[in-house]
């Protein structure tokens, strides 16, 4: 086994997703530890420019073009992995946990029977050996994971995890190719793309996030105006999607989206424990109530006791000046 | 047709947790449930089979005794069979074992489609479906919102991707993990819940599902837990003071910029 590390590229709509750019700033700085090379694993079809941008991330990029892999689908997708895992036999493989995490690394570590970590918010060095930093019963624990059984790994990560440095290398191209079938068994029909302008709500680096404080469907407006300035997201409690105000992919909270941006603000929320299960790794947390004795207050840096239709049209003005002046 | 189900049961999203002084083991107060995304596969294949007069409804867990509770709450909402896969005889938590004796039951079983939540609450990995389709060698799709059975070979399937949904053509036998919002899981009715009460739930050894000590203990490679600790405490609040709105507003706007220095 090397002391390599692989960062498997995610990509939206052709160009590389900001996760993608934070792994492969970790794996780069780990990789420089221990003396060993990180590697952006790229695979797709006419991806030339793209790998061409992660020349500055990463010591080598792998690209795998084919045109059978030109959208992301497990089946191509693990071939792929699995012929290039087994070939150059690295420390660890590091992907998203987002949807598309999701389904591929867990069938990938099946397949190749090597142990994974999946849905991570840390790494760190223990002697020689990494150990994994995972959350658990949502937030209330952390563990510590370390892998035995001399294999490599798999870990995906949480989007907003690390931060992205530019390192400005020269990263060395390597073209693979490998036979790669379709599975005849799954027949894709058809694709609704919904959203698409939208922020990822988990990749998003400010989020604000309205509850049943906000009264109704329509006064999200003013979230979204603001989410738009802020180039984030408009995000909302369980109990706002339940009433269909917003959609289940807006949803922040333990039965819908997990997330940590930089800056998160919630409106009219009263701070149950299923929603801040979603949102307490945020960096930093801001709440505006009316009622001084929400929950949500006991999970917050800063608070704003005060009417949230008062407040918000003089935030969106005043986020939108600091905006400016930046 | 047979349906398989895998739940698991989780702590409640309310239950007390501490870290014992060893560090690397957990008290939990006692306060289980089925975990939430399973709710909504058992009441897909109740669904299915009040439909269709010749399904079979099967539900199994892996893990400890406690854990019948929750294959209790399954056959209270009407499945038609509960197995418990025994995890008292091996050690950790690791999802490549848990998915290889979850596929070595459903080996042995036979099934026709199997459904499970699209993760479990308490470790959010979402690792147990995709993993066991690999090792049954069948094909799975994440993450679904709506299954219609067009006969005993095929099903349609529309799963939620980043940003969409797409619709999909699947040969069975197949693996789905299902989303929220499928459908509404029902609350058990009383004679239901008396049913379940009486019923007979086999446990079953991991060891006799064809599995070797070496396969799912000793010689497999595997996540060990290092230690566990708790989360850094956030300082309590800062209510931001001011006569009006705009002040207040604008003193936040002043400490996220120079203190937070996240604008």
């Amino acid at each position: 086994m090397s002391k390599d590390i692989f960062v498997f590229i995610e990509r939206k709509d052709g160009a590389v997703r900001k996760v993608s750019f934070e792994l492969l700033s970790k794996a780069k700085e780990i990789a420089g530890n221990i003396s060993s090379d990180s590697y952006a694993i790229l695979v797709g079809h006419n991806i030339k420019e793209t790998a061409d941008e992660l020349k500055a991330y990463a010591d080598k990029i792998i690209v795998v073009d084919k045109e059978i892999l030109q959208e992301y689908r497990w089946d191509t997708y693990t071939q792929a992995m699995e012929y290039l895992v087994k070939k150059y036999n690295p420390k660890m493989v590091f992907g998203a946990s987002t949807a598309t995490g999701k389904d591929l690394f867990p069938r990938l570590a099946a397949r190749l029977e090597m142990p994974i970590v999946s849905d991570a918010i840390g790494i760190d060095f223990e002697g020689q050996e990494m150990k994994i930093k995972k959350p658990l019963y949502g937030g209330k624990v952390i563990s510590w994971v370390t892998f035995s059984g001399g294999k490599n790994t798999f870990v995906t990560f949480r989007p907003n995890t690390f931060s992205i440095e530019k390192k400005m290398l020269n990263g060395e191209i390597i073209e693979e190719t490998m036979d790669v079938q379709k599975d005849t068994r799954i027949n894709v029909l058809g694709i609704h793309k919904a959203n698409i302008k939208k922020i990822d709500l988990q990749e998003a680096d400010f989020i604000i996030c309205g509850g049943r404080g906000m009264k109704g469907p329509e006064n999200f407006q003013d979230l979204e105006e603001i989410a738009g300035i802020m180039g984030g997201r408009a995000g909302a409690s369980r109990a706002v999607v339940d009433a269909k105000w917003r959609d289940y992919d807006d949803q922040v909270g333990k039965s819908g989206k997990t997330v940590s941006p930089k800056l998160y603000i919630g409106c009219g929320i009263s701070g149950a424990l299923h929603h801040t299960m979603g949102m307490d790794t945020s960096k930093v947390i801001v709440a505006i109530n009316k009622d001084p004795n929400a929950p949500i207050f006991q999970y917050a840096d800063y608070g704003i006791v005060d009417d949230i239709f008062t407040i918000l049209p003089v935030l969106r003005e005043g986020l939108k000046k600091a905006k400016e002046e930046l | 047709m047979k349906i398989l189900v895998f739940i698991k049961q989780v702590a409640d999203t309310e239950a007390r947790i501490l870290i014992k002084s060893d560090k690397t083991s957990l008290e939990i107060e006692n306060k289980y449930n089925m975990n939430f995304f399973d709710e909504f596969a058992v009441e897909e294949a109740i669904k299915i089979k009040e439909k269709s007069k010749e399904t079979l409804v099967a539900v199994c867990t892996y893990g400890p005794k406690r854990a019948i509770e929750a294959l209790r709450t399954a056959i209270a909402m009407g499945v038609d069979q509960a197995f418990l896969l025994d995890n008292n005889s091996l050690n950790g938590d690791d999802p490549l074992i848990t998915a290889k004796i979850l596929a070595g039951f459903a080996k042995q079983g036979g099934f026709d489609f199997i459904l499970c939540g699209r993760q479990a609450i308490d470790d959010e990995s979402s690792n147990i479906g995709a993993m066991v389709a690999e090792f049954l060698g069948i094909p799975h799709v994440s993450s679904i919102m709506k299954l219609d059975i067009i006969d005993e070979k095929k099903a349609l399937v529309e799963s939620e991707i980043e940003g969409g949904r797409e619709t999909i053509e699947v040969q069975l036998p197949a693996l789905f993990t299902v989303q929220k919002g499928m459908n509404e899981p029902r609350v058990p009715l009383i004679t239901g819940v008396m049913k379940a009460m009486k019923a007979n739930i086999p446990l079953i050894d991991p060891y006799s599902l064809g599995l070797t000590r070496e396969m799912i203990d000793t010689c497999a490679a595997k996540t060990n837990v290092l230690y566990y600790e708790t989360p850094q405490d956030r300082p309590p609040v800062r209510i931001i003071e001011g006569n009006t709105p705009e002040e207040k507003v604008k003193a936040l706007i002043t400490i996220l910029k120079e203190e937070a220095k996240v604008l």
